[in-house]
């Protein structure tokens, strides 16, 4: 019996030791299969350029820039004075329409939370590349696009939200107590990242469908940023530095100015999967009456002179039988076809020579500002035009941006904003306008948790 | 195509029972073998009434002694026989009563009356997972279920098959819609983490993972995810015990400090083959509905919105006022939409018996319920339960396995119709078209009804078995072990054809998508175990001793696919002109464990208990993977003090106490490493990498301290019998979700907090048998919890995220508010305190007003009355709560409204109790019906009593000696006493179906 209880006891304790041995290699799990850490996506250039596209189609599909009718194309579009809402009561996309956001609006939380997640893996990218052993030309062109991602924006949150916290870098314990900085600052910030992005990427085309931002495509919105804070001198050059890339850009005809290969196109956000087409397409067109989400409102389709090319290839009506309604037309693809035939542009040409056309007349060169806007009435079919003061000029280059950039990304709001006319403009005609509106409200949630953002906004 | 695989599953079912049938008469016919060769020994046939004095006792057993293949059952008379020898000696036992013990001694007939056993409640054996303790010697604080109770309701959840009859445990349905979830928190809310409150499950030893299954892009019925709890069968239960306190649940270490839920399942018994079948049917309808206008009170209100906003014409589209739509229509929208009553079908059918050495059970059950939805939605579950036990001659070897397979396949509707009927305007146009078709009215609305086209679809399978194996080496001295595995698929799919949308937009099926969503997780569990107990004079010793080792896989896919050639090949993926991977994931968790549990139990009257645990999880980064877990339990039966020992009245005392820790590793896996997931979506030819999380290394256990002091006592032998406990429970080191601005990228990262929460509260159960005697039985049970919920310590709250959602002092569960002071007589809109005085209501420094949402007592009552045959069971169960109204838009815009917004303001001087109307153009309108929802306004008593069930059975007096046969009648929440203005007072979020009100009908043969 003994013996037995001995033999017994002694099995305990071994096996009470093994286990104690064999514990910390039990608890090690290896690293989930999909998933890799971050470390290991920056030694690989491959691995580390998916880090960085994944933000274009992030861009492409969620916040300030989705085609979906969350990003700023509609909503803007209907918190101007561009589009008329027939959305579902209960939609919070209605409170763009009738100025009533309040700061709980979730695409307006969106686009807060996900830009600054777009910059975030911008900064990420940036110090990843920065710590890898990456070569020299490499790290440059992922430092090149993060920071003009950055740039981006950093362009539109200052433009929407106004005093914004500008994020540079990753350490969530600095970026969860960040300031807001007045917009002159998160401007230069803003100028610094693109110029330098425009130094570090190449100037040469190698990219055949416009995808991937270049040295121009960084130009291009540094001349609309400059122009945004009045630096028309150099808002003029950086414009020019487009316009004179005549052998890869040129206008196209307006029925082909939004197709997938226009040289009119400087940069693009390619879509979802093969055969896919653009959100903004499938969302703003409609085939019967009433429609079902937004149409154009009256005041722009009236706003277009007979014979503009532009009203009757990017605009078309849809009858009830007694009511039309327009929808943008501008993509024309409302179906995945076999194909994609359309992606989502962000920057195009025509507005470089309506850029350079608005700098230059600020600057009094009238004769140079009318030939850049002649070119852009020339391609509508339209004739000189007939402005002869700086004002008129001016004035002219206005009306001719809501008519050419109707429903793109929110131009119109922010030309209307910029130029001090939001007042004017939309007081008399909006019934919910309000001189507060020209600011959104920071979302609720941000004010919360992060008590250096507050006061909120006026008006909210 | 969709129903074929559950039809298989169904299919599976019926051969099941068909296997039931083939072993009953296999079974029957080798007893009628052994009676037959048992007349060899002079058996002759005993027989006589067994009663309790006054009245016939059916179902009581019979046996003889040293003879375990003989037994009978009183049938519904009391009546009995069996084949006994003439020196036998018959044993009669019946749950309630002494055990008796009569020799034949010669007699035929022999008449027996069973005495009512008081003390029977002290000798219950309480399961407490690593061990059992008879509930009179228990420390810990346990509260209990059993299948009398569990079998009384006509649910399909666990979960609701506790609500209202355990003291501490508060539960809260989610969702009317079957197939939905349950909210339970065991003695409040201990983590800041809202999803890290739920308690450990498990299920005849084996742990259960109750992580949600499913995604928010294939569920959106339900408020929750998916939750794993709906496989277990209620009806294949045979207890459910529910660990609180630290000595009970600090064995469980880093899992116990939210509670453990103890599930055991039914277990074969000693005797005759028995096969028993129910059927029952029945219905559930919507509880209650909401007040909501006429369609000529909302035409008004319209009408007053325009004038109020100086709009003199309609627009074209505001359909409901500008004569588009009939001015004089009216529907009942919530009765359109969910005033149908639920058909429910459930099917049981259990095999059971066994010999001294081995026992079984095979039970099989399939239910059905449709839904209070207009189309033919369907929530279908069958499955099967084995159970077998076996000991060696010697009694040194047990062995006990037991296995369950749950089918489960819902399918619902994309969208719960609720919002939709509480929002719709009453004059909006008929549903359906005299064709059949649905009425789109020329593109003027969104028929509700095209959400019919969509369908959430999900399928279950659902796999647990165990098994225990023991042997005793020497006396005393036993090796168990424990082993597990769990395996669950669970696959679903959400349809958006083009058919949802209005066929003028002629949206084809280009359009249409598919969403899915697969989860597999598969666990094993071993606990190799040592027990040694010895009796030394005057005191017990019992030692325990294991350790644990656990692996848990789970493997998600999610995809999606649009653009189809034809709807009707939706459910083919690779239809799809466009398929996307959106998740592709794999997580395995690792979990290991030492823990012992010491009892010395002195003169039957000093108890201690001690008990341990030393964990490890894979959850934690290098270093902070181990913690160490303890409690110690202390009791006094004073009772059984010699002093006491001649009390006529009190028939038993108890004092007991437990202090200890435990701990919580609920944060997800993985989360203490910095890295990129794929993200599948292609980019310029490349697949993309998104950096996964804000990554925190240096995160480790949360712990709570738990402190318990209880007294019992029974009186008159045990007729009363009460049970007062207190409890303090603190956990700190909070392991949180720390919510942070989006200003970071992110909306939470993992870490833990200083803050500590402390969950307080006086839990009471009372028992009494009030009547007892002539047939007629009548007792009561009573369970009522004050709890308290409070943020004791939280260090830079002030400027942390969490400054707008705690204070300290308060509980978790507050809502800081605007003060509402009423409607301004002048301008018409809602006024709010202006707290810091600067002249302007704003966010946050006005918003400060915390308002308790946690509920102030809740508990049940339950009445028990049986007489002869009859048995009736009712259950009241009551919570003093308060809670929000359901928040709608500005009022006057296209949205119906509820019914006493009609008092609103419409011209200046008038005192109103609602605000002016507005058509949402007037902002300050807007923001104020936002602050009100934010406000004090919004809350309300929403305290309720509810009649939560009640079951009356009926045992058929049939001469039949081997059948019984029991007709039942069971309903659920039949009757709710509430004040709350908002429909059912039983919600977690808003605009979700409330749970139903059901009545079934059954029938139970016994043969």
């Amino acid at each position: 019996m003994k013996t037995i209880n001995l033999l017994v006891i002694r099995w305990l304790w071994l096996s009470a030791i093994t286990l104690f041995i064999s514990c910390d290699s039990f608890l090690e799990v290896e690293l989930p299969k999909t998933q890799l850490t971050a470390v290991v996506v920056f030694q690989d250039y491959h691995t580390a350029e998916a880090a960085l596209t994944d933000i274009y189609s992030n861009l492409r599909d969620s916040g300030i820039l989705c085609g979906d009718g969350t990003g700023i194309s509609n909503q803007l579009a209907n918190y101007a004075d561009e589009m008329v809402s027939s959305e579902n009561p209960s939609n919070p996309s209605i409170s763009f329409y009738t100025n009533s956001l309040l700061p709980s609006n979730n695409y307006v939380t969106g686009y807060w939370n996900f830009g600054y997640h777009q910059i975030y893996a911008a900064n990420a990218v940036i110090e990843g590349a920065e710590k890898s052993s990456l070569t020299a030309l490499q790290k440059k062109q992922l430092r090149g696009e993060a920071l003009f991602i950055r740039g981006l924006i950093h362009f539109y949150l200052v433009n929407l939200f106004g005093d914004i916290p500008f994020v540079d870098q990753t350490d969530f314990k600095i970026n969860r107590t960040v300031k807001r900085i007045p917009t002159a600052q998160v401007y230069e910030k803003i100028i610094a990242d693109l110029r330098e992005a425009s130094v570090l990427l190449r100037t040469s085309d190698t990219d055949r469908n416009r995808v991937r931002p270049d040295a121009i495509v960084a130009k291009a919105l540094l001349a609309r940023t400059l122009l945004y804070i009045n630096a028309y001198p150099e808002a003029a050059n950086e414009a020019s530095a487009v316009l004179n890339q005549v052998q890869t850009y040129s206008l196209e005809q307006p029925e082909k100015v939004f197709l997938r290969a226009s040289r009119e196109t400087i940069w693009q956000l390619e879509s979802g999967g093969s055969g896919q087409n653009t959100a903004e397409g499938d969302y703003f067109i409609f085939t019967s009456a009433p429609p079902p989400y937004v149409s154009l409102s009256n005041s722009l389709v009236s706003s277009f002179s007979p014979g503009d090319l532009r009203k009757s290839s990017w605009i078309k009506g849809v009858s009830d039988g007694t009511t039309i309604w327009y929808h943008p037309y501008k993509y024309k693809e409302n179906n995945p076809t076999a194909e994609s035939k359309e992606y989502s542009i962000v920057l195009r040409l025509s507005e470089q020579y309506l850029i350079r056309a608005e700098a230059r007349a600020w600057q009094g060169d009238l004769i140079g500002a009318k030939e850049d806007l002649n070119k852009i009435r020339h391609r509508a079919a339209l004739t000189d035009t007939p402005a002869l003061t700086q004002k008129e000029i001016l004035d002219a280059v206005f009306l001719e941006r809501k008519l050419e950039l109707f429903t793109e990304t929110g131009h119109r709001f922010f030309d209307l904003k910029r130029t001090g006319r939001l007042d004017a403009e939309l007081g008399g005609m909006k019934k919910g306008w309000d001189s507060s509106d020209s600011l959104f409200p920071l979302p609720q949630n941000e004010l919360s948790t992060n008590p250096n953002l507050r006061p909120q906004n006026p008006g909210y | 195509m969709n129903y074929f695989s559950f039809y298989k599953g169904g299919k599976a079912l019926y051969c099941l029972f068909f296997i039931g049938f083939i072993l009953s008469f296999s079974s029957s016919s080798a007893r009628n073998s052994n009676r037959s060769f048992s007349f060899i020994f002079q058996q002759h046939q005993v027989q006589g009434v067994i009663t309790d004095g006054n009245a016939p006792l059916p179902g009581v057993t019979i046996s003889v002694r040293g003879r375990a293949d003989v037994n009978s059952i009183t049938d519904y008379t009391g009546h009995y026989s069996i084949s006994a020898g003439i020196n036998d000696t018959l044993a009669v036992s019946f749950i309630g009563f002494k055990t008796k013990l009569i020799p034949v001694a010669g007699r035929v007939k022999v008449d027996i009356d069973l005495q009512y056993d008081t003390t029977t409640l002290q000798e219950v054996r309480v399961n407490a997972g690593y061990y059992s303790v008879k509930e009179s010697e228990r420390t810990g604080s346990i509260a209990r279920i059993t299948s009398k109770d569990i079998e009384n309701q006509p649910v399909t959840n666990v979960l609701a098959t506790m609500q209202g009859r355990m003291a501490g445990v508060s539960i809260t349905q989610t969702t009317g819609v079957p197939g939905g979830g349950f909210d339970i928190k065991i003695r409040g809310q201990n983590s800041l983490r809202s999803g890290a409150n739920s308690p450990l499950y498990i299920i005849d030893g084996v742990p259960y993972a109750s992580d949600p299954i499913g995604s928010g892009i294939t569920n959106l019925t339900f408020p929750t995810l998916s939750s794993p709890l709906n496989s277990i069968n209620p009806n294949f239960i045979e207890s459910i015990e529910v660990l609180k306190d630290a000595d009970a649940t600090s064995i469980y270490g880093s899992r116990g400090s939210n509670g453990v839920v103890l599930i055991t399942t039914k277990k074969g018994k000693v005797g005759k083959t028995k096969f028993t079948l129910t059927s029952s049917t029945g219905g559930g309808t919507v509880t209650k509905f909401m007040d909501l206008m006429s369609t000529s009170q909302y035409l008004a209100m319209r009408k007053q919105a325009f004038k109020n906003d100086g709009l003199t014409e309609y627009s074209p589209w505001d359909y409901d006022v500008n004569g588009t739509w009939d001015q004089n229509r009216y529907t009942d929208w919530q009765k359109e939409l969910l005033g149908r009553t639920a058909q429910i079908t459930d099917l049981q059918g259990t095999l059971s018996g066994g010999s001294e050495n081995t026992q079984f059970m095979l039970s099989g059950s399939y239910h059905s319920q449709s839904t209070v939805f207009p189309g033919t939605f369907m929530y279908k579950k069958g499955g099967s339960q084995f159970n077998l036990n076996h000991a060696s001659d010697n009694r040194k070897f047990r062995l006990n396995f037991s296995a369950g397979v749950t089918l489960q396949n819902n399918d619902q509707p994309s969208f719960d119709f609720s919002y939709d009927a509480r929002s719709l305007a009453p004059n909006a146009p008929r549903l359906y078209n005299p064709d059949g078709s649905l009425n789109w009215e020329n593109s003027t609305w969104t028929n509700p009804l095209g959400n019919l086209n969509t369908e959430f679809e999900s399928k279950t399978n659902d796999l647990t078995a165990g098994t225990a194996v023991s042997y005793e080496i020497i006396p005393e001295l036993i090796v168990k072990a424990n082993l597990g595995y769990t395996n669950l698929n669970n696959s679903e799919t959400r349809i958006v054809p083009s058919t949802i949308y209005d066929p003028a937009y002629e949206v084809s099926s280009e359009r249409s998508a598919i969403f899915l969503n697969d989860v597999k997780r598969d666990s094993w569990i071993a606990e190799p175990q040592i027990n040694w107990k010895k009796e030394l004079g005057t005191s017990t010793i019992d030692i325990l001793a294991g350790a644990t080792f656990q692996s848990q896989r789970s493997t998600r896919l999610q995809q999606s696919g649009t653009g189809f050639t034809s709807n009707s090949l939706i459910y083919d993926l690779a239809a799809a002109k466009v398929t996307k991977v959106l998740l592709s994931d794999e997580t395995l968790y690792k979990y290991q464990a030492f823990f012992a549990r010491v009892n010395y139990k002195y003169k039957q009257c000093y108890i201690l208990n001690l008990t341990a645990r030393r964990d490890g999880s894979s959850r934690f980064g290098p270093g902070k993977q181990f913690a160490n877990f303890g409690a110690a339990g202390l009791a006094w039966l004073f009772s059984n003090e010699s002093f006491f020992m001649q009390n006529k009245w009190l028939s038993f005392g108890k004092i007991r106490t437990s202090y200890g820790t435990t701990g919580n590793d609920q944060i997800g896996d993985y989360q203490f490493l910095d890295t990129y997931s794929n993200t599948g979506i292609l980019y310029n030819g490349i697949p993309g990498l998104a950096p996964s999380r804000l990554f925190n290394a240096d995160f480790g256990w949360e712990t709570n301290k738990k402190l318990e002091a209880a007294l019992e006592l029974g009186f008159f032998g045990d007729r009363i019998f009460t049970t007062v406990a207190w409890y303090q429970n603190r956990s700190s080191n909070q392991l949180a979700g720390v919510p942070l601005p989006g200003s970071t990228g992110f909306t939470s990262y993992q870490a833990n907090l200083d803050a500590v929460v402390q969950n307080s509260g006086l839990e009471f159960t009372l028992r009494t048998v009030n009547f007892k005697g002539h047939g007629f039985t009548w007792t009561t049970n009573l369970n009522l919890t004050f709890a308290e919920n409070k943020l004791l310590k939280f260090p830079g709250l002030e400027s942390s995220a969490y400054n707008q959602q705690y204070r300290i002092g308060e509980p978790l569960n507050i809502k800081l508010l605007y003060s509402f002071k009423g409607v301004d007589p002048q301008t018409g809109l809602y006024t709010f305190e202006d707290l810091n005085g600067d002249g302007a209501v704003t966010f946050p420094e006005d918003r400060q007003v915390a308002v308790n949402l946690n509920p102030q007592y809740y508990g049940g009552l339950q009445n028990q009355f049986s007489y002869k045959g009859i048995t009736l069971d009712f259950l009241f169960q009551f919570i003093k709560q308060k809670n929000r109204t359901y928040p709608m838009g500005t009022a006057g815009m296209m949205a119906n409204q509820q019914q006493r917004k009609t008092d609103s303001w419409s011209a200046p001087g008038d005192n109103a109790a609602y605000q002016m109307f507005s058509t949402g153009y007037d902002f300050p309108a807007v923001m104020a019906t936002y602050s009100y929802n934010e406000s004090t306004a919004s809350v309300t008593d929403a305290s309720f009593i509810r009649l939560k069930n009640i079951s009356i059975s009926y045992d058929l007096p049939l001469d039949l000696k081997q059948t019984q046969c029991r007709v039942i009648l069971q309903g659920q929440n039949l009757l709710t006493f509430t004040k709350y203005v908002d429909g059912d007072p039983e919600f977690t979020s808003y605009g979700f179906l409330p749970p139903l009100k059901i009545l079934t009908a059954g029938i139970q043969l016994t043969f």
